[in-house]
């Protein structure tokens, strides 16, 4: 086996994870915990035709996505040609009538993408959903594949593994090729945050300041990084690492003491880009997911290499149809929630709550999409020294600069429980390294 | 064809210093089919610098800082507008249509406006334009003008439970039901002859125009109303926003005038 020599090491391996503070938090009952994100040291193997078979799906999909960024903010061609229905964009949540009209720059919308993908078990790839605001989660086998060398440096010298420390190299090439003029900041909402460890890390990574909303300040359609001693300097990009409702408080929530009073104007005005873009949620939200290889062949004139999940839009009377008479066999998602949240499976229910869930979704058909039940691949998972199998997932990371950037690595997170379909990491849950071999 | 004569000022009083504060204004008549800005003249105290520009949907604004301790802050602004007779505010532009035809914000119908609508049933018109008259003169038989019971934050089905409200609310209201009867509306925000204070309307899609109309005062706005902003409701094209740190109670006050030149 490639990788038993790495056995040995999970322990140790695990223990500094937990001394380098990498964590993430939830919120759970109004209170804020933080937990281990266990580490499990047999890696997910990709072989090389595989992967480069994923790359061509993803860089597609990504392409076609930031177009329909483009042209939702701007034309709004696809919805004139009646290819995605009005109602899946100005009632989506996900939608912000702010961004009307704003040119990013260099067009670039989701600068960093992160999409879920699954294994099924006939061995297909099917993506699960898109991540366009902010996706996190790249830290984490960044810094596992760095101790994981640390302890057993011969398995990276024996084993052709893509080296995936160019995460930062991407990150940055990214970032300085839409900066507006000035420094790159990374944006952090303070240490209490979930992702902070990622934020630092990924800061240390690449050279670009860490800072929190109130060392920068607006002043005549131009940002500024206000440093120790007091000068100001411009800023050209932001990657922020807050959600759009707290970027500016003059536009979006009054309450966010996070945000920079005024961003938004100066990035109106193209004198800064953010990183990713706001309003990128009209396009992950889980009901436009459903109109993705339709705006792959729209604006790309291709045909998707990636497959969806089998989905069903009861908003459509046929699938409404479907969906009602095949509800045991699907699992329904709420659009609005995220997370892991919000997702139901109908053959666990009992009758009368079917009945109660059927109904909902006739009241209120464009909140929820059906998917079929893809039965995944299981991964080995060492539980006590013992091999267990569990679901898992994979969130590929494209960035976007002159040209589409796929990372040879990911992150691939498993569930805690046996029977857990869902492996999202605020549900509990390890992640393990994504090996990509090379030829 | 006639010229307006503006002027809006409003004071606020800081009890405290405030020690900083932002400011977002939108308060400078839009140019479209109807008006013309013919001149302008604003100013803020305290002193302080300011940019302008166009909020996502076409508003003229201006923003800006303070950062040295005030206790009171003054945005002033007059100038002359050509209003040109006509029957609409402008041609309306397809990919900014879908917008306004959604339920959103103040203007989402919760069961009170749902039921009401259901009471008005369906209409007898045909054309938008008749269906919004229609809608307009039964309104304005079932909402009475009651100022004080309502604020700015107050949402559409919050003022149609309390059965009175004053501009923004009858705007509002009209904009959810119009909305109900799948006609896009939008929200505007303005001044008028007569009005001591800013003065809200609503522009619905007749076709493929928007054509404005006064649910308040249950008439089609004429040559004595300049328009200042739009958005799907009062929020988006709010005259003024602002944040700012200590100074304790506030008090505002808000005049206006807007007369013809002969």
């Amino acid at each position: 086996m490639q990788h038993m020599e790495l056995l040995k090491h999970r322990d140790k391996i695990n223990e500094l994870l937990a001394r380098y503070g990498v964590r993430f938090g939830i919120y759970k009952n109004n209170t804020f915990k933080e937990q281990l994100f266990p580490f499990d040291s047999i890696p997910r193997i990709i072989e090389h035709e595989e992967f480069t078979c994923l790359e061509k799906g993803l860089k597609q999909r990504v392409m076609a996505l930031n177009l329909f960024l483009k042209d939702i903010y701007g034309k709004k061609q696809i919805l004139k040609d009646g290819i995605v229905p009005e109602d899946f964009i100005f009632a989506s949540s996900g939608y912000m009538a702010e961004c009307e009209g704003i040119v990013p720059p260099q067009n670039i919308y989701s600068h960093i993408s992160g999409i879920d993908l699954v294994k099924g078990k006939d061995g297909k790839w099917y993506i699960l959903e898109d991540n366009l605001r902010v996706p996190s989660g790249a830290s984490y086998p960044m810094i596992a594949r760095e101790l994981c060398r640390r302890s057993s440096p011969g398995t990276f010298h024996d084993n052709h593994i893509e080296d995936n420390r160019n995460y930062a190299e991407l990150l940055r090439r990214t970032m300085d090729y839409v900066n507006a003029g000035g420094h790159t900041v990374i944006l952090t909402p303070g240490r209490y945050n979930a992702a902070y460890f990622e934020h630092s890390y990924l800061a240390e990574k690449t050279g670009a300041h860490l800072v929190t909303g109130s060392e920068l300040t607006v002043e005549n359609d131009m940002l500024y990084y206000i440093s120790a001693n007091g000068a100001k300097e411009r800023v050209g990009a932001v990657y922020r690492r807050i959600s759009d409702e707290y970027m500016d408080p003059m536009i979006f929530n009054p309450e966010s003491l996070i945000g920079i009073p005024h961003i938004f104007e100066v990035y109106r005005k193209g004198n800064v880009a953010l990183i990713n873009a706001p309003g990128n949620g009209v396009a992950d939200d889980k009901g436009i997911y459903y109109f993705v290889p339709q705006m792959i062949r729209y604006y790309l004139n291709e045909e998707p290499i990636l497959s969806n999940a089998p989905t069903y839009l009861p908003f459509y009377e046929k699938d409404m149809k479907y969906v009602m008479e095949h509800f045991d066999e699907l699992v329904i998602k709420d659009v609005a929630e995220a997370g892991g949240y919000g997702v139901v499976f109908g053959s666990s229910m009992t009758k009368p709550q079917k009945m109660e869930f059927k109904d909902l979704i006739k009241r209120e058909s464009r909140r929820f999409i059906a998917q079929e039940v893809i039965d995944f691949q299981d991964l080995d998972i060492l539980d006590d020294g013992e091999i267990v199998q569990r679901k898992a997932d994979l969130r590929a990371f494209v960035l976007m600069a002159d040209e589409p950037l796929v990372w040879k690595s990911g992150l691939t997170r498993f569930s805690r429980n046996m029977d857990s379909f869902i492996v999202n990491s605020s549900q509990g849950g390890g992640f393990k390294d994504t090996w990509v071999l090379y030829q | 064809m006639s010229i307006l004569n503006f002027t809006y000022k409003m004071e606020i009083g800081y009890e405290k210093d405030v020690g900083k504060c932002h400011f977002t204004i939108k308060c400078i008549p839009k140019e479209d089919a109807r008006q013309q800005l013919l001149e302008m003249e604003l100013s803020i105290f305290p002193q302080t610098s300011y940019c302008f520009g166009e909020d996502s949907f076409g508003n003229r604004q201006l923003y800006g800082s303070e950062s040295e301790p005030h206790k009171q802050f003054v945005f002033e602004i007059s100038g002359r507008v050509k209003i040109i007779q006509t029957d609409f505010e402008e041609q309306a532009r397809e990919e900014n249509v879908g917008i306004f035809r959604f339920p959103y914000g103040k203007c989402v119908a919760g069961p009170g406006l749902i039921k009401y609508f259901h009471s008005l049933g369906p209409s007898g018109y045909t054309e938008a334009y008749d269906i919004c008259m229609d809608v307009m003169h039964r309104l304005h038989k079932d909402f009475s003008y009651k100022p004080g019971i309502t604020n700015f934050n107050t949402t559409a089905e919050e003022a149609w439970s309390l059965a009175g409200g004053v501009c923004q609310d009858y705007a509002h209201i009209y904009i959810a039901l119009l909305r109900m009867y799948k006609i896009p509306a939008r929200y505007v925000c303005g001044l008028m002859i007569g009005e001591g204070a800013s003065h809200a309307w609503v522009e619905a899609l007749c076709e493929n125009r928007w054509v404005p109309f006064d649910p308040t005062n249950d008439c089609r706005v004429l040559n004595d109303y300049i328009k200042l902003g739009h958005g799907r409701d009062a929020s988006d094209c709010a005259i003024n926003r602002g944040l700012m740190w200590n100074g304790g109670a506030q008090s505002q006050k808000i005049s206006v005038s807007v007369w013809e030149q002969k």
